[in-house]
């Protein structure tokens, strides 16, 4: 079950992944791979190297050394929008809307990168996720790519909760709502690849749990979900394996059972622990952020992982 | 050898001004993250009232400097940040370009009311004198420049990696909350930063003047430091060392130019390739620039995009704007304002409305500020009146598509980069193809280039009435394919690229195919609006495109909204109708508008407060708060319908 070494169904590999933003080791060595219909988790202290490892793997970030394999196919030095079109979807730690647009819009500019114009009259596309399915709208409902890209995104926000509020300017929604339009966004393009960004964070328990279903499902139509996530119980609920990131290293990687107990991962989170306390690490969230480093300098305080790391030239 | 090291000396005492500029832009985006346009203005001021204090009032050099520099540009720098920059914060990423464009006509403005033109002015040397050294003279002006700009070059440098204050002004830029929770106010360290780049614009513009041969002048000056730019581009913006060896090495190799090849050119390529040089080094640096990393930066335009009419509502509202247009056709057929048929002014209006519809669609679309339509409007107006003998439908078609094609070429270099770069590019463009193409007497001859009307087979379009009727038709039919482009799925992309980078390439969309498509639409329009104000006008000049009027009309596009078509159309009227009335103030016009609209970044006719005052904009359903909380109101919850969709 873990998976060690590469197999047939792993849909995104990560290879000795490094990254520096001037003195500071964002990511050293960082290996994970993601199977096809599973959710992997990658969990770790803020300031681990998270949303670094994000952004190499969509194309955002460069990295120093180290791969990335999509389905097979290198993309280490591919341009994000090429990414995405083999098949990687993501979504942001810090919400990046179309703010401008509204909710629907925004999952039709995800819809339409992925539909190519001469395909919409015969658009089969499936999103089994989704009850009642977007395919059968469209085959029965309105004709003509415009009304065919309005109801699809409607049958996606549905999908996601936001049955009804397509129309509402996405910059206008509480976090938590934007985060699903993010999402919805992401699934309309029907990724091979998922990579979501603590996607937990400003729903409440009841979306939150909800949120995980929903992830469960789409793992079982096939798509790895890779999960960034402080929500400890959801994470350790539907992941089937977890990858522990610290200081830019993979620490530890197993099923959510052998991370519980994992020694390495309960220092990194609580310093040295009992059992009862290991056991506290599954409710835990969020852990607590790493104190600055003396490699920080003056900016240690920020985290590696968050988006604005860059680090200004002298 | 003698001549070699003469133009050396000269070269590094140029670049060594030209370092100057460069190092002030480089402190006040440091600083504040806004490229200051009106760099080249404010030394221009500087070097007129130097020029004022010590040969029109005899005030001492000395005195005249701390003047100039230490309580003018100072103050001047700290005002403008109080009051035009602070409230910026926030707002939308092309308004600051916009404020400091206007800062720049303003002062371009009230030098030229202050100081006529005509009047000739030099500036005598602060040291005057020279000695010879390894067989050359050497001035001590020079001297003074080249010292003067390695002191403020190694002060700087010092200044900002050596000493507390100088990392909290690098500091405030990246995160102004942080720096105000270590005790260090921001906006003081951001005023910091705008006096010392005032101060430096000052100190160069003075130091530059008495090497202007043919004395000073105010598009001159104001222009001189577009080698500034692309030396502060080179350094990337925050490199000052960089950004001080690319100016030595720019006014080398300017200087160079002037002395060993322009010699062998016609006198009238001379003048273009003067013009051309500094244009080109900027597109170098810009060219050579690596990309700019795609950055999540987590920011939330929360700004409210006006209702887009549908296509019906365009028809109708089109229908109602061409009936109202051929009344006004019959009313005003016999009149005239100033020996201009009204028509004539209608039809102007009509052609500069479609200019301002190019930039609705490609700044207030997809954020590229675009600082050169005007200059493909008059490659729109030269092709038609060479092509096909002037007046033909195939010079239209040509002057779209050529338009179209350059303005591709244009945008190409400059989409890897951040949409400063592609301002800065426009601008320089707009500058080399006005100053070395459109002011040389060979390509619109000395009076002028005429164009003629159009002439349709079987067909003359000869009077004012159906002059203006052909370009008000185009008017609209360029305001639906607007809206139309912006409901559509490449609309949507419009928004969308200008309202998240990162997020429109993982979605699968390619930004670089986007921004140029844009551009190149944008620039086809222009060349078109062009092409029929020639018509329109009969003969078209050199002056008829100048590189200000260009800046002033963006200026009023973005004062009355650049992101409707009813803004587009108000920009024209009021552009055509203040040229008329007050044409030496319109630029003064145009820079305080802009700076009183400051942050409405959707201009007067986003101002909610108006709209009850003009019935025909509609406002749009509520605003954000209360459409945050109908969000929670009666809308399934989230668990909902997860669960459903579960």
């Amino acid at each position: 079950m873990p998976p060690a070494e590469a197999t047939a169904t792993d849909v995104l590999t990560v290879e000795g992944v490094a990254v520096r933003f001037g003195g500071v080791a964002a990511l050293s060595d960082a290996n994970l791979r993601v199977r096809a219909g599973s959710v992997t988790g990658l969990i770790g202290p803020n300031g681990a190297g998270k949303t670094t490892l994000f952004n190499v793997i969509s194309g955002l970030q460069a990295p120093d050394r180290g791969t990335v394999q999509l389905n097979g196919t290198e993309i280490t030095h591919m341009r994000p929008h090429r990414r995405a079109r083999l098949g990687l979807a993501r979504t942001f730690q810090r919400l990046e809307l179309f703010g401008t647009l509204s909710a629907g819009e925004n999952v039709q500019v995800g819809l339409e990168s992925s539909v190519k114009w001469w395909q919409w009259r015969h658009v089969k596309r499936s999103f089994p996720w989704v009850k009642r399915g977007a395919a059968a709208t469209v085959e029965d409902g309105p004709s003509g790519p415009g009304s065919i890209a309005v109801a699809t995104a409607d049958r996606l926000l549905e999908g996601v909760g936001l049955g009804g509020l397509g129309a509402e300017q996405a910059s206008a929604m509480p976090t938590g709502l934007a985060r699903m339009v993010e999402l919805a966004r992401a699934l309309a393009m029907a990724p091979k690849v998922l990579l979501l960004d603590e996607p937990g964070s400003g729903l409440d328990d009841a979306e939150s749990q909800a949120l995980g279903e929903l992830l469960t499902t789409l793992a079982n139509g096939g798509m790895g979900v890779l999960l960034v996530e402080h929500d400890m119980e959801l994470v350790m609920r539907i992941c089937d394996y977890i990858y522990v990131l610290d200081f830019g290293d993979v620490i530890a990687s197993g099923t959510p059972e052998q991370i519980r107990k994992d020694p390495m991962v309960q220092a990194a989170y609580l310093g040295t622990v009992t059992d009862t306390e290991a056991d506290a690490v599954a409710e835990q969230s969020p852990p607590p952020a790493r104190s600055a480093t003396p490699e920080d300098g003056a900016g240690g305080a920020r985290g590696a992982d968050e988006e604005d790391d860059e680090v200004a030239e002298a | 050898m003698s001549n070699f090291l003469q133009f050396t000396v000269f070269g590094i005492m140029l670049g060594a001004g030209y370092a100057i500029a460069a190092t002030g832009l480089v402190v006040t985006y440091t600083t504040s993250g806004v490229f200051n346009f009106a760099q080249g203005a404010v030394g221009m001021i500087a070097a007129f009232g130097y020029w004022e204090l010590v040969s029109a009032h005899h005030v001492p050099v000395l005195a005249a400097l701390v003047i100039v520099l230490i309580l003018g540009a100072s103050i001047a720098g700290a005002f403008v940040e109080r009051v035009l920059m602070r409230r910026l914060h926030g707002a939308s990423a092309e308004r600051p370009v916009m404020v400091t464009l206007g800062l720049m006509v303003i002062l371009t403005g009230m030098a030229t009311i202050v100081w006529s033109p005509t009047t000739q002015r030099s500036v005598e040397p602060m040291i005057s004198g020279q000695f010879r050294l390894v067989g050359i003279n050497i001035q001590y002006q020079y001297v003074l420049i080249i010292a003067v700009a390695a002191a403020v070059a190694f002060g700087l440098r010092a200044l900002f990696y050596r000493t507390r204050t100088g990392f909290a002004l690098r500091a405030v830029v990246d995160d102004p909350e942080l720096l105000g929770m270590s005790g260090v106010s921001p906006n003081r360290m951001s005023q910091y930063g705008w006096m010392l780049g005032f101060m430096m614009a000052a100190l160069s513009g003075v130091l530059l003047a008495p090497t202007q041969t043919t004395g000073i002048s105010i598009p001159a000056l104001t222009l001189l430091v577009v080698s500034g730019y692309a030396a502060a581009i080179i350094g990337r913006l925050k490199n000052i060392p960089v950004a001080f060896a690319a100016a030595i090495g720019i006014g080398l190799a300017e200087n160079y130019i002037t002395n060993y090849i322009e010699p062998h050119l016609s006198s009238a390529l001379q003048t273009d390739v003067q013009a051309a040089v500094p244009m080109i080094f900027l597109f170098a640096a810009l060219v050579t620039l690596p990309s700019v990393r795609l950055r999540a930066v987590g920011r939330l335009t929360s700004l409210r995009a006006p209702r887009v009419a549908g296509g019906r509502e365009s028809l109708v509202a089109g229908g109602v704007f061409l009936a109202v247009a051929v009344v006004a056709m019959l009313v005003f057929a016999n009149s005239s304002w100033k020996g201009i048929t009204i028509l004539d002014l209608g039809a102007e209006v009509m052609a500069f409305g479609i200019i301002a519809l190019s930039l609705v669609l490609v700044t207030g679309y997809s954020g590229q500020v675009s600082l050169c339509q005007f200059t493909f409007m008059g490659i729109g107006a030269f092709i038609m009146g060479k092509v096909a003998g002037g007046g033909s439908v195939l010079g239209l078609l040509a002057a779209t598509a050529i338009c179209a094609a350059v303005g591709a070429l244009i945008a190409w270099p400059t989409v890897r980069l951040s949409d400063l770069y592609l301002a800065l590019a426009t601008f320089a463009f707009a500058d080399a193809v006005f100053y070395g193409f459109f002011s040389d007497g060979r390509i619109y001859g000395s009076g002028g280039l005429s164009i003629g009307r159009i002439v349709l087979p079987g067909l003359s379009l000869g009077s004012d009435k159906a002059e203006f009727l052909l370009v008000t038709v185009f008017f609209v039919l360029s305001a639906w394919l607007v809206l139309a482009i912006r409901r559509s799925l490449f609309g949507r992309r419009l928004v969308a690229v200008n309202d998240s980078p990162a997020a429109y390439a993982t979605v699968g969309l390619d930004i670089g195919f986007t921004k140029v498509a844009v551009f190149a639409i944008a620039a086809a329009m222009a060349g078109l609006a062009g092409a029929l104000y020639g018509t329109v006008q009969g003969t078209v000049g050199t002056t008829d495109f100048d590189l200000f009027s260009g800046i002033i009309f963006v200026l009023f596009v973005t004062i009355w909204s650049i992101r409707t078509v009813s803004g587009a159309f108000l920009a024209a009227l009021t552009y055509v109708a203040l040229n008329q009335i007050w044409p030496s103030s319109i630029g003064i016009f145009a820079g305080l508008g802009v700076i009183l609209i400051g942050r409405a970044a959707n201009g007067i006719l986003g101002i909610e407060a108006l709209h009850f005052r003009l019935p025909w904009v509609k406002a749009p359903a509520a605003p954000p708060e209360a459409l945050a909380m109908s969000t929670f109101s009666g809308a399934p919850t989230g668990s909902e319908g997860l669960s459903a969709a579960g």
